[in-house]
Parts: C-alpha cells; structure tokens; sequence
C-alpha cells in the first residue's frame, strides 16, 4: 500500500474538524513549514494542531514523569499550565527558560538550572496529560469537562502492580535525543511545579522501541527484538484519524489522544537463556531480520492463515505479533512510542530491573489498549518472560496555538 | 506456568529432511527396520495401479504388488518427482511382489506403465520417528521411570490431603498441602504438556478468570486465607480427579524426546526464577522453598538422566552443572528446618537471602540452557 509521504503536520491538519484555533490556514502552511525546518535544525515546533510527542519521529531517550496536583484551586492551575507552556515553548526552541535577567543575577538563583546550556533542542517535545482524578476534584469545578472516554484502568489480566509507577493526576511525556535535555525539561517543568504539583513517579528511557514514522529503522527492545514493525506510522494520516486522534467529546480534547502507560519489567536473565527458536516463537518474528516467521521480510504481512509441515501455524496460537495483530482483533490499533529501561538492580534478585516503558496513544483507551491487553494478558506466550508492574492513563488534550496554553479549553467557559 | 517444550529440533536435526532410500530391486526383502512397518497393497490393472490414492504414515512402507490380471500393467513405481525411489518389475499375471522404503511427509508418485489412468499419488504425513541408540533408549527410560514415580507419589499424597480437605478438617488439610506440592513441582512441565491440566492443577489466582480457580491454590487459599473448607468440596475431588489423569497419561503413550528432558530441567528453573523466588507460587501458604527444592531436584534428575548422551561432546559441561546443582543444594540448606514443612516460610527471607539464591539458580540455569543443544548433537552425531 503506497502512501504519500506527504508533510506530517499538513496532513493531520487537512480534513480536521475545526477547533476554534483561528485561521487554519495559517496553522497548516505555519507547521510545514516549522516541519521542514525542524529536520535540519532538529527542533520540532510546539505549537499546532496537535500536540507534538505524538506523531513526531520518535526520539531517542525519554524522561516521563507523573504528579499528584495538590491544590483545588482553579486559578493556581490554569497559571501553572501557562507557565510551563512558557518554559516549554523556550526549551523546544534550544533556548534557556526565562529572561536573561532571570539567569544572570548573582543574588538570585538562576531561571533555567542550566545543565542544557550549550545543547541544542535535540528535538524535544514535551507532552502534557490530566489524569482522571483530576476531573473528580470538586474544587476545581472540572466534572462537566470530563471525557467520558477517560476512566481509570480497569484490572486486567497479567497485572502485577506494585503502586509504585502508577496513575497521577498530571504526566509529562519529555522526548529527545539528548538524555541531558529530556531529564533537564523535567526537573525544571518539576521545579516550576512546586507548591501546586509534588512529583508522583518517573522514569527515564533510554532507546525507542517503536519506529512511528516510514523512515525510520525499526529499533530493537531489549528482548533483542525488532519492535514497533507493524505500528501505525505518523505518514499515514488515515490511521493516525482513525485509532489516534480524538474528534469527539469536549472541545479541549479535540485534536488529543489518549495515553496509557505500562510499565513492563522484563525477565530478561530468563529470556537469554531461552533457545532462540523459543524467542522467535514467542513472538512469532525471526530475531535478526524481524521477519514474520515463514516469511522472508521485516514488512512481509503477517502469515497468520499458513500451516506449517507439521500442519501447526508457522505463527504460533500464542505468539505476540498474532494475538496483538489489528487482524485478530476487529482491527484495533494503537499507536505505540515506548521506550527502554534499566533501573539498576532488583535487590532482591540481583537482577537487572529493566525492561520496556510502554507507551501508547489511541482515541478510546477500553476499546483499544484495555482491550488488547485483555487478550495479550491471558494468552500471550511473552507472559512468561514479563510483569506489568506500573499502569496509568491520561487525557492528552488538543494542541496550543500561538498565545495559548496546554489545556487552555479546560477553562474556557464552555468548552 | 510455561509453554510447552520445543520439538521441532529432533526431526530437524537428525535427518535432515532427505527421504531415505533402503533396498528395492531384486528381491521383497524388508529393510531391516523395526516392525513397525506399514502395509500398503496394490492390484496391477490394466488402469494402472489400484487403488490410485493411498495414503501412509511417515516412517518405514512395505508395498505389496499383485497382478490382478493385466497384460499391459507389469510395473509399480514410487517417485518423487521423476526421481524413481522404489519399484517392482515383471510382475505378470498370476505373479506378486514387494518392495518397502523409509519415506519422510510429502506427496509421491505411483506409476504404473501402460495403464489407461494417470499416475496416482501416494500421500506421507506425519513426522519421521528416529531410531533412537541405545543410550538414548535407556535416558528417556530412566527418566519416564522418574515421572511415573513422582506421579504416583503425587496421586498418592494427594488422596490424603483430599480426605482431610473433605472432612472439615482445616489444621490437618494444612499439615498434608506440602507433600504433594513436592512431587508435582518436580514434573510440572510434564503436566504443562497435556493441555490444560496444569492451569487446573496449579493455577495461581490471577493466572485463570475467577471462574476456572481451583485446584492446589484454591484449596490453598480456602485454608489459609479464609481457614476453611466450606464449599471446597467439588474443588477437593476435582483435583484428585485431575492428578489421577496425569498419572493415566503418564503410564500411557508418552511421547518423550532427550532433548525435550533436556528443555524440561530448563522450564523447571525458569519456574524457579518467576515465581518460587518471588514468592508468588504458594501466597497463602508461604510454603515457596518447598517448591523450589521441588523444582530443582526434577531439573536435577532430568538432567542427570540425559547427562550421558553428552558425556563425550562436552564432559567439563557435564561437571560444572552438576558444580552448580551441588551450590544451589547448598544454599538451600541454611533455610531447612526439622519441623514442617522442611523450610523456612517465604515471607521470612530477606532481600540479601532472596539475592543469594536467585544468583546460585541463574548461574545454574545459564550453564543448563547449553545441554539441549549438546544434546541433539550428541544424537545425531
């Protein structure tokens, strides 16, 4: 199937419902533009139809962090989402947060923390989402604006979570290809934070483990597998419309996504020890080439209807690629943006704690994660080799026009 | 719970999918094969062969040719492709002759000249038994001896535990959960091969919907979560019922391959690694270590009774294992007790004390995942 490749925010921009964002027009020829120079400087704009984080190009190194808000007082939140915006605006564009002033004055400590200076974007994008508690807070008067899409998870099959990297009120998904510019955006987001939001939990990511986009090589998860092969790609606008973007529900969520992350602890001294054809069986991929087994390429469609000589699927029952295929499953899909990661040493164990920091986006989370995991939970022959051990979902609102702010439509009247 | 044992590898590696070819002309001899031949008889007519499909398992093929009063017809032929594998000639009227040949899955010719009909095909499905060596033989002897031991032990410890479950009897039900747990944590991958006897056997609470929880780990719950037996009856018998099946199949037609053993000790110590060393198997009951022993010693003893067909590959790896098995054993020690069950409770363990012993399970585990390989090469060397 040939797609266009045609500009990636262009493309989300056309046919869209409008969202009151002004000119439209202005908006989609702006963003191609932004686009096309954000290959060749490596900043990725903030502003737009949607917030960036999504469909841009995965990055190579996460830092997501999760906070409980500690005040019902509307006004403190609203000035909090306008002041991150604002240091957020200015580290996407490589640039310091704060007034030159506010960083050089020898009696006041600086704005910025500093440990970016020097670095450019690297192609930050910083990700913003409202848990659902926040919405049940009756101080803050949000009830009305409530998505009915937006519930907590459900318990699902192949839960094992410990409570510690869990729910929140308010995430931040922070990506780039400098370590050092993602963990500065947060602990400065944090700092700004102070007072109104205390830090939940957080957790650094060190390699992407989707590709999102065509032109990108699909990068390997620490199974040793290729990962991210069948995910829905940025270019295809259709899919993007049709399992990512919300276009329903209240206006501030228009243009927005549902995120739900997991985070899944890989047994990884059990799984090196595993025969390699039990590896490729479990997922039902060769390791090296990626390709579906009993076929010869990474892109091959998946071979689910062929038999073997030994008339058994060439693609076990209880593989992964077959149970998570969009073709077993009414054509769900998600769009998947994890990322790698190692938490040093189970003490318990002498372990590595490390595995995949799951992250996903889609337009309703029951009808598309909840009800993936509801099979892959009970059946998947990777159970074996992992915990889920953290859990949360957050509602990703629309995107931000220039002068505005995240979540601004949350406290617009009426919207 | 894990899944079940790789097979492939056996037919893969030991004959390298090439049919094989054995005697023919000349005279209706056997090939020497075992007795397990298949029968297949035709008629020469003048359509040619009759009957015109015939269908056979993979594995060793006497064919039976008869005239059956054709002038023209005085051939049968078996190809694959043009490839002529096995025929009789001159085979005139009131005359009969055999052949037999090895054949591996596939679809193969039957030809015979002069007949009316075209040629007719000659269907081989299945997977082509090796002939084991003697050593082999006597490995996976040993080791059924082992599992029917440990499953008639197992249905034997069960019954007891069941009465006593049945009987309202909560202190002594409780007293009785550990010995079974012992033999079945040794063959548990045995079990994991029949379908779904082991989630009904063994399942953890979240491991099946609410629905089909029972087996050991119902019952386990039911004495020390709640301590008591009300309404475990059904959940008692049907356990007793299940563990009996195993031991039926066990005793019947078990197919066991070296390699298969060999995989078998590795599943044992992943069991270990997910979920006796987390404490996640006995959660009521906190009767872990139990099971751990349980494991490693079925992984020891499946190991020791393939150890031989590597003995001459690899003798070095042969002896670290055993190293290994000996400081898992060794580390064990410290938490055995005189008293019930035999152990510490899991919940009396430290991180340093989890730590340690996870260590002395992965070194071992990492060195064991080596003999399945060595193994299958042992075999077919």
């Amino acid at each position: 199937m040939a797609l266009s490749r045609r500009r990636l925010l262009a493309s989300a921009g056309i046919g869209a419902a409008g969202v009151g964002l002004g000119a439209g027009g202005y908006l989609i020829g702006h963003d191609s533009a932004e686009a096309d120079a954000a290959e060749s400087t490596g900043s990725v704009p903030f502003y737009g139809e949607h917030q960036a984080g999504i469909a841009t190009p995965s990055q190579d190194r996460l830092h997501f962090a999760s906070f409980d808000l500690e005040t019902e007082d509307r006004t403190e939140l609203r000035e909090l989402m306008e002041e991150w915006t604002r240091a957020t605006v200015e580290m996407t564009e490589g640039k310091m947060i704060g007034t030159y002033a506010g960083n050089h004055d020898e009696l006041a400590p600086p704005e910025d923390t500093g440990e970016a200076v020097g670095l450019p974007a690297s192609n930050l994008t910083v990700t913003f989402g409202f848990g659902p508690g926040v919405f049940d807070r009756p101080g803050l008067g949000l009830a009305a604006r409530k998505p009915a899409a937006l519930k907590p998870l459900p318990p699902l099959p192949g839960d094992e979570l410990n409570g510690l990297e869990s729910d929140g009120d308010i995430c931040i998904q922070a990506c780039a290809d400098d370590p050092q510019v993602v963990f500065h955006a947060i602990r400065d987001l944090a700092r700004i934070g102070r007072g109104t939001v205390t830090m939940r939990w957080s957790q650094l990511g060190f390699g992407r483990t989707s590709s999102t986009t065509r032109t990108q090589e699909t990068p390997r998860n620490l199974f040793g597998m290729k990962d991210g092969t069948a995910n829905i790609k940025a270019e295809d606008g259709e899919a993007m419309d049709k399992y990512v973007w919300v276009d329903e529900g209240p206006a501030w969520m228009r243009g927005g996504s549902y995120l739900v992350t997991r985070r899944i602890r890989m047994i990884l001294e059990v799984w090196d020890r595993s025969p390699l054809q039990d590896q490729e069986e479990t997922i039902g991929r060769k390791k090296y080439s990626g390709a579906p087994l009993g076929e010869q390429d990474e892109f091959d469609p998946l071979p689910l209807d062929v038999k073997g000589d030994d008339g058994k699927p060439v693609i076990p029952e209880d593989a992964h690629v077959r149970l998570a295929s969009a073709t077993e499953n009414d054509g769900v899909r998600i769009l998947r943006r994890g990322y790698s990661f190692t938490d040093g040493v189970d003490q318990s164990l002498g372990e590595l704690e490390a595995g995949l920091f799951f992250i996903a986006f889609q337009r309703d989370p029951e009808k598309q994660f909840v009800a993936l995991q509801r099979k892959l939970g009970q059946f998947d022959a990777l159970n074996e080799y992992i915990h889920h051990v953290g859990s949360a979902v957050f509602a990703v609102p629309g995107g931000t026009r220039p002068g505005g702010f995240v979540g601004e439509g949350l406290f617009r009247p009426g919207s | 719970m894990n899944r079940v044992p790789v097979r492939a590898l056996i037919a893969a590696l030991a004959f390298g999918l090439v049919a094989l070819l054995v005697a023919a002309c000349g005279g209706g001899s056997s090939d020497g094969s075992s007795g397990d031949s298949e029968q297949l008889t035709f008629k020469l007519t003048d359509a040619g062969c009759e009957p015109h499909k015939a269908s056979a398992k993979a594995g060793p093929i006497d064919f039976e040719v008869e005239n059956g009063g054709s002038a023209g017809v005085t051939e049968f032929e078996i190809l694959e492709g043009e490839t002529i594998l096995g025929e009789r000639e001159n085979i005139t009227e009131g005359l009969s002759g055999s052949f037999s040949l090895t054949l591996e899955e596939g679809e193969y010719t039957m030809r015979c000249n002069g007949g009316t009909e075209e040629d007719g095909t000659l269907k081989v499905t299945g997977e082509l038994e090796t002939e084991a060596s003697p050593a082999t033989v006597k490995a996976i002897d040993t080791y059924k001896k082992y599992l029917l031991k440990n499953s008639e032990e197992l249905t034997a410890k069960t019954k007891p535990f069941v009465a006593a479950v049945i009987a309202g009897d909560v202190a002594e039900a409780k007293r009785l959960y550990a010995a079974p747990r012992v033999n079945y944590e040794r063959i548990e991958p045995v079990a994991e091969s029949f379908g779904d006897l082991d989630p009904r056997i063994d399942a953890r609470e979240n491991d099946v919907p609410k629905s089909e929880f029972g087996g050991f780990h119902r019952l386990e719950k039911a004495l020390w979560e709640e301590e008591t037996t009300k309404n475990m009856e059904p959940v008692a018998e049907a356990l007793l019922e299940d563990v009996e099946e195993l031991e039926e199949l066990i005793k019947g037609k078990v197919k066991i391959h070296a390699v298969e053993i060999a995989n078998g000790a590795n599943e044992l110590l992943t069991e270990v690694s997910t979920s006796k060393i987390t404490g996640e198997e006995e959660r009521y009951s906190h009767l872990d270590l139990v099971d751990f022993k349980g494991n490693v010693e079925g992984a020891e003893d499946a190991f020791l009774a393939v150890a031989p067909l590597m003995e001459e590959q690899d003798p070095s790896l042969v002896k670290e294992v055993e190293k290994d098995f000996a400081a898992v054993y060794a580390a064990l020690k410290p938490y055995e007790t005189n008293q019930w069950p035999g152990f510490v409770l899991y919940t009396e363990l430290t991180k340093a004390d989890t730590r340690k012993l996870a260590q002395t399970i992965d070194t071992l585990a990492e060195k064991l995942s080596l003999v399945p390989a060595q193994i299958a090469q042992g075999e077919s060397a």
